[in-house]
């Protein structure tokens, strides 16, 4: 062989190959693998069935599985991080700017208003970087999954059906043994990184 | 003129240049696909036949062209990662890290031990799904209905696993340029740990029902032979290339990640047939369920990302960054202009160098056997037109 060996003491070679011959294995005595096999498929015939009849049962999903983005309309500020940082651009926000009264004597204060949040599902692949960059917790995965439509333009979803799926949104799960948040980031002047907290 | 109608003479003569001489044949060009029950995704193959024997193939590629490196462009580094696992949809997780490690290396982030832990893991994981994946449909492919049922009953074990810890079945989406998403859920270990010792007690079985199998050696063995060094040639990389004897494999040439702190060994074929191409699977499957035992044993504590900028700008500068994906090395070529988006960003997908083989390996073969090669050149559509 002109390729490099390297590392070949490392390597598993197949034993039982090296005496058969492509020419060798059609001589072979039929039968004895078949019956094995047949015995496999015995033997897992008496084993009870591993599957679950969908419509009638239906299996739990992890608090993780990412069904629907639900909105929780009154954590929106309408700041766009989400429909910014989409890599399908699948977010439609639309909002407007009011000036309320906060104090008598103050000047009043400008508030975003939110008038229009959707969510194209035809074209949203799920990938919840929406959920994560959200710095006012007002996106959230929910389990809802049955939400298919005859007509693609009816998977735009209006904010009114986002907020309807806020029922079904897992609280956060407990992390496995050991982990730990991200560690501290160093500010310009202070000292090098504390350890996580 | 007298040259444009054959005499009888030349029409004689030209019957005698195919088939045995007996018999006047004709060549037939054949199309198979774009659909085929024998790939995976939408393939054509264009076949020029002789009798039952294949004169020419030739695969015509590009029904699934997503113009995956075009879109890499208008995206940010955080983005990227989770199109990358739109490449390859069986191995999603092993698409995301060589990109990550790409975007890592150019801005020198350190990841910490314990991502890179889970990141071997799930790699791992990914790779037992997508094996377990074409060793069942392989078997399905040549007939053997029974595999595939084995196979997705250890797949379910194992991806919901991977559900548990990421939300999705198939695209992951959860490494991000510096660690991970977030960290694994309680009871990953557990549950993980389950369905690699379930995987461990099945793989006898399926040995059994398939190595064993006299008729599906009589259909495999000698059948679509590879030569390692035409493989070499093409850029053949995987399975594909080590069933042909050349023991090549990003993991241990050059170790990403931590792979270099497991034990492991790489499984070499000797023939380079369809039968070799099977067995390499069903040992690497061994393989990887020794990592992934073996890291999470030692799975340390401590954070699950690096010290990560809010807003990834990337330095100026080109890096190549490569790992080995289940079905072979995937690389990524990044070109930064110092922008949060890649100025440019090649794929090196496994799937379009060991198509490209194909055409040699089905000369002279018979279309029967064309399902043998084709079910076990282990590809993904989604890969080779990205």
């Amino acid at each position: 062989m002109s390729v490099a060996e390297n590392r070949v003491d490392e390597l598993v070679t197949r034993e039982e190959i090296k005496t058969l011959s492509p020419g060798e294995a059609k001589r072979t005595t039929y039968g004895i693998g078949l019956i094995k096999g047949l015995g496999i498929t015995l033997r897992h015939m008496l084993k009870p069935a591993i599957t679950i009849q969908y419509p009638d049962v239906v299996d739990e999903l992890p608090a993780r599985s990412r069904g629907v983005i639900a909105l929780k309309q009154e954590n929106c500020t309408v700041c766009m991080l989400c429909a910014r940082e989409c890599p399908d651009w699948c977010i439609y926000i639309e909002g407007h700017k009011e000036a309320r009264e906060s104090v008598a004597g103050k000047r009043a204060k400008k508030f975003n208003v939110l008038d229009r949040f959707a969510i194209d599902y035809a074209l949203c692949m799920y990938c919840g970087i929406c959920v994560e960059v959200c710095p006012y917790d007002a996106l959230f995965w929910g389990q809802e999954d049955n939400y298919s439509e005859h007509d693609v333009v009816g998977l735009t979803h209006e904010m009114d059906k986002l907020s309807q799926w806020m029922y079904n949104v897992p609280p956060p799960v407990e992390l496995e043994l050991g982990a730990m948040g991200p560690e501290v980031k160093p500010l310009p002047t202070a000292a090098p990184a504390k350890e996580g907290s | 003129m007298s040259s444009l109608i054959p005499t009888t003479d030349r029409w004689l003569s030209e019957a005698r240049l195919s088939g045995d001489g007996t018999l006047r044949t004709e060549e037939m060009v054949l199309n198979i696909g774009p659909q085929h029950p024998a790939t995976h995704g939408v393939l054509r193959v264009v076949v020029t036949l002789d009798g039952e024997k294949i004169v020419e193939a030739k695969p015509v590629i590009g029904y699934m062209h997503r113009g995956h490196e075009k879109l890499f462009e208008q995206r940010d580094f955080r983005q990227i990662t989770n199109l990358c696992s739109r490449m390859d949809w069986l191995s999603g997780i092993n698409n995301e890290i060589p990109a990550s490690l790409a975007v890592e290396r150019l801005m020198e982030i350190e990841v910490p031990r314990r991502a890179t832990f889970l990141r071997v893991i799930m790699a791992e994981i990914n790779r037992i799904l997508n094996h377990l994946m074409f060793t069942g449909s392989f078997g399905l492919e040549l007939g053997a209905t029974t595999p595939v049922m084995y196979a997705f009953r250890e797949r379910e074990l194992l991806q919901s696993a991977m559900e548990m810890a990421t939300g999705g079945r198939l695209h992951f989406g959860f490494i991000r340029p510096g660690g991970l998403k977030e960290d694994v859920p309680r009871g990953f270990v557990d549950l993980a740990l389950r369905g690699i010792r379930q995987l461990q007690r099945a793989i006898p079985d399926y040995e059994d029902l398939l190595i064993g199998n006299e008729i599906f050696k009589a259909r495999t063995v000698g059948v679509g032979l590879l030569d390692p060094d035409l493989a070499v040639e093409y850029g053949v990389s995987g399975p594909i290339l080590r069933a042909s004897g050349v023991p090549y494999d990003v993991r241990k040439a050059e170790p990403y990640l931590n792979y270099n702190e497991f034990d492991f060994n790489i499984p070499v074929g000797l023939h380079g047939d369809s039968f070799d191409r099977y067995w390499v699977l069903i040992q690497e499957m061994k393989e990887s369920a020794k990592i992934v035992e073996q890291a999470l044993m030692g799975l340390p504590s401590g954070s699950h990302i690096g010290q990560v900028p809010k807003r990834l700008t990337v330095p100026k500068g080109a890096i190549w960054a490569k790992a080995e994906n289940p079905l072979g090395e995937l690389g990524y070529y990044i070109v930064s202009d110092g922008d949060s988006r890649p100025y440019r960003m090649k794929a090196r997908t496994p799937s379009f160098s060991n198509i490209s083989v194909v055409p040699h390996m089905l000369r002279g073969a018979y279309v029967p056997d064309m399902v043998a090669v084709l079910g076990s050149m282990f590809f993904v559509v989604g890969d080779i037109d990205r």
